[in-house]
């Protein structure tokens, strides 16, 4: 029997041997949403909140890419820690630099677990509508396109000579010309995508009335232990005094 | 559009999308812009879930047109991932997945390999002797007459301008030079793309490099010119100053930007010479475009064009071009390997990438790229002579006589 494709590399850092590979996507929804909610805490609620998830992200074998991500950010962190400590406190600093790093962070393990077919899937049963849900994944998965587009109009641009690296370093006319040479195309690009995506998803027989889903989402065992976790978890956080 | 166009009695201005589609399929041209999912077997099953088929009946034709299309091995790849010959298939076998009534086929063949383009032309003429209707569009006519239960060839379109130039080509000669590769691979994410590529060109030489969908030619061309991170090193030899290879990229649109022909020409060239300027847009057949934007030109004058904008600079020792003659027709062929030779006259190294056989035949020299690395390297006579080379890098089909079509049988022999 053939089961559903996994797909190669995706805008996030898609890891496929994660244990959360085999979580039904809406259980991985619902732990994404509780983590973004647990910004609302205070400050030892939401340090307790945040090295659980970081246990289950070391568990998941998401850490490494998470901490990637989040080094990304290292500079605007460090400005907020110092600033609101400088002028408010170290309190409030560790609350608003712990909250961006779980918002950040929330949906980080969703992402980089779940096909686009499954995000679909969930949606759908959210009672999204098809045309809206797929759509939407469209959208998410051409994220990641974009990023290479733009990779190889800038390689295109270097080899006819209409990007040049040097010019970075004149004054802001040759600027404007490279992200001109950059921009134009990119646009263009995205455009035709877009369009093309559209006439080849009508060409498919989008939009039917016929629509009849390949794999439903099943809810197992494992599901059922996370949600009970879930839930223990909450209670506990609105218990604690 | 004036007039009606009527797909089984169906009035397709009145129709819905989604009626038609269970008529009649159709690929695009651009096989990228089309998969819409993010794995191969997902992109099959997205039109078998608009038909609203059961699970097994699902798995059964998924099992069929991965084996027909040779896309098991790709089957949880992410098609944005593949190269474009398999973007092609992968684009063809989910619409075929669907067995409509009626099948539009805009150039499926410009970037197949030879065997992927037979195996397809078996498929067309499969489904054709079970009544489906297909509409073939295709610059090289003598492709079509290969499938078997062709019923009808139109041959449309305005003959091409006389691209033969009186103004002549610039004199002048490049000093010799050997461009040295060794030891060179490109491992792409989890995959091992090239391996130990060892291989020498000398300024002047006309190269084709030719392998099936998928073997890294494009990454070839691009570790060449430096843009794809590589193993062992490329390096040149007879001068002091650096490589400079201009890379013609396959899609055109990558490149053009400004607001006519004329303006992406001269984009950035400081003291152009308009003599060349001049003749290469002769050359190119765009003299009529120049005050023409670029986008508005079809995807053969693009192509046109991205091969200019790079000529136009003028790189010091010549060109890489991948897929050159994708989108052209016989006479814009005939007249690409004419400036091409001129350009290897001067002493520049040309190396292009093709599936296109008649155009590899041009060639002085051929590169067999297999799955194993660089298969075989000689004379393009020698290299087309030689059926064991060919079935070494899985091309394994007789090298195809346009000149003397042969309808092909439902085996492929």
């Amino acid at each position: 029997m053939i089961g559903l494709g996994r797909g190669g590399k995706r805008s996030l850092a898609f890891v496929e041997s994660s244990p959360f590979r085999n979580i039904d996507p809406r259980t991985k929804l619902l732990m994404s949403l509780w983590v973004s909610l647990a910004i609302m805490l205070p400050l030892q609620k939401l340090a307790v909140v945040m090295l659980l998830y970081a246990l289950m992200l070391a568990y998941g074998r998401l850490l490494p890419s998470a901490l990637r991500q989040l080094w990304r950010l290292k500079w605007v962190l460090l400005g907020l820690l110092i600033l609101d400590w400088w002028i408010v406190s170290l309190e409030l600093a560790l609350s608003v630099v712990l909250r961006i790093i779980l918002m950040a962070g929330a949906f980080a393990f969703f992402f980089s677990t779940t096909t686009t077919a499954e995000l679909r899937k969930s949606l759908e049963w959210m009672h999204v509508p098809y045309r809206y849900a797929f759509s939407i994944t469209l959208a998410f998965q051409s994220l990641g396109y974009l990023e290479d587009q733009w990779k190889q109009i800038l390689e295109a641009q270097r080899s006819r000579g209409a990007w040049r690296l040097n010019d970075n370093h004149d004054t802001w006319l040759p600027r404007v010309r490279n992200m001109v040479a950059l921009t134009v195309p990119s646009i263009v690009l995205t455009t035709k995508r877009a369009w093309t995506a559209t006439e080849a998803a009508y060409a498919r027989g989008f939009d039917t009335p016929h629509y009849r889903p390949y794999q439903d989402l099943t809810f197992s065992w494992r599901d059922l232990v996370l949600v009970v976790v879930l839930a223990l978890a909450s209670a506990a956080l609105i218990l604690w005094r | 559009m004036n007039g009606s166009v009527k797909l089984n009695g169906l009035h397709t201005a009145l129709t819905p999308m989604w009626k038609l589609a269970e008529q009649a399929g159709m690929v695009f041209q651009n096989p990228g812009a089309q998969l819409l999912t993010d794995s191969v077997v997902q992109e099959i099953i997205f039109g078998l879930e608009q038909l609203g088929w059961s699970k097994r009946k699902i798995d059964a034709r998924l099992e069929q047109v991965l084996t027909t299309f040779d896309l098991m091995p790709l089957r949880d790849r992410s098609p944005q991932k593949l190269s474009d010959g398999e973007k092609q298939k992968v684009a063809l076998a989910a619409v075929m997945a669907r067995e409509p009534a009626a099948l539009i086929l805009d150039e499926p063949l410009s970037m197949l390999d030879v065997t992927a383009e037979q195996d397809l032309l078996n498929e067309v003429g499969r489904v054709c002797g079970e009544g489906t209707a297909v509409v073939f569009f295709e610059h090289r006519e003598a492709r079509l007459r290969r499938i078997e239960d062709l019923k009808r060839l139109e041959l449309n379109g305005r003959r091409s301008r006389t691209l033969l130039s009186p103004v002549p080509f610039p004199s002048g000669r490049i000093p010799p030079f050997r461009v040295q590769v060794r030891d060179v691979g490109v491992t792409l994410g989890a995959t091992r793309v090239l391996d130990g590529i060892d291989v020498d060109f000398d300024g002047g030489e006309l190269i084709a490099i030719v392998g099936r969908n998928g073997t890294g030619k494009t990454t070839f061309l691009r570790a060449l010119t430096g843009l794809q991170t590589h193993d062992g090193c490329v390096t040149l030899t007879g001068e002091r100053e650096g490589l400079d290879l201009g890379l013609v990229f396959q899609n055109p649109d990558l490149q053009l930007f400004n607001a006519s022909v004329r303006e992406e020409m001269l984009y950035r060239i400081p003291d152009p010479d308009l003599d060349w300027y001049r003749w290469l847009l002769r050359m190119l057949a765009l003299e009529d475009y120049e005050t023409t934007p670029p986008l508005l030109l079809s995807e053969g004058e693009k192509k046109r064009l991205g091969l200019g904008v790079v000529l136009m600079r003028r790189p010091r020792h010549g060109l890489l071009l991948d897929e050159p003659s994708l989108g052209q027709d016989g006479q814009h062929k005939a007249t690409l390997i004419k400036v091409l030779r001129q350009l290897t006259e001067q002493g520049h190294l040309i190396i292009f990438t093709t599936h296109d056989l008649e155009l590899a035949k041009q060639a002085d020299r051929v590169l067999l790229l297999g799955e194993d690395g660089l298969t075989a390297d000689g004379p393009a006579d020698a290299i087309f002579s030689s059926r064991d080379l060919w079935e070494a890098v899985n091309l394994a089909v007789d090298v195809p006589d346009y000149d003397n079509p042969q309808k092909v049988n439902r085996e492929g022999s």
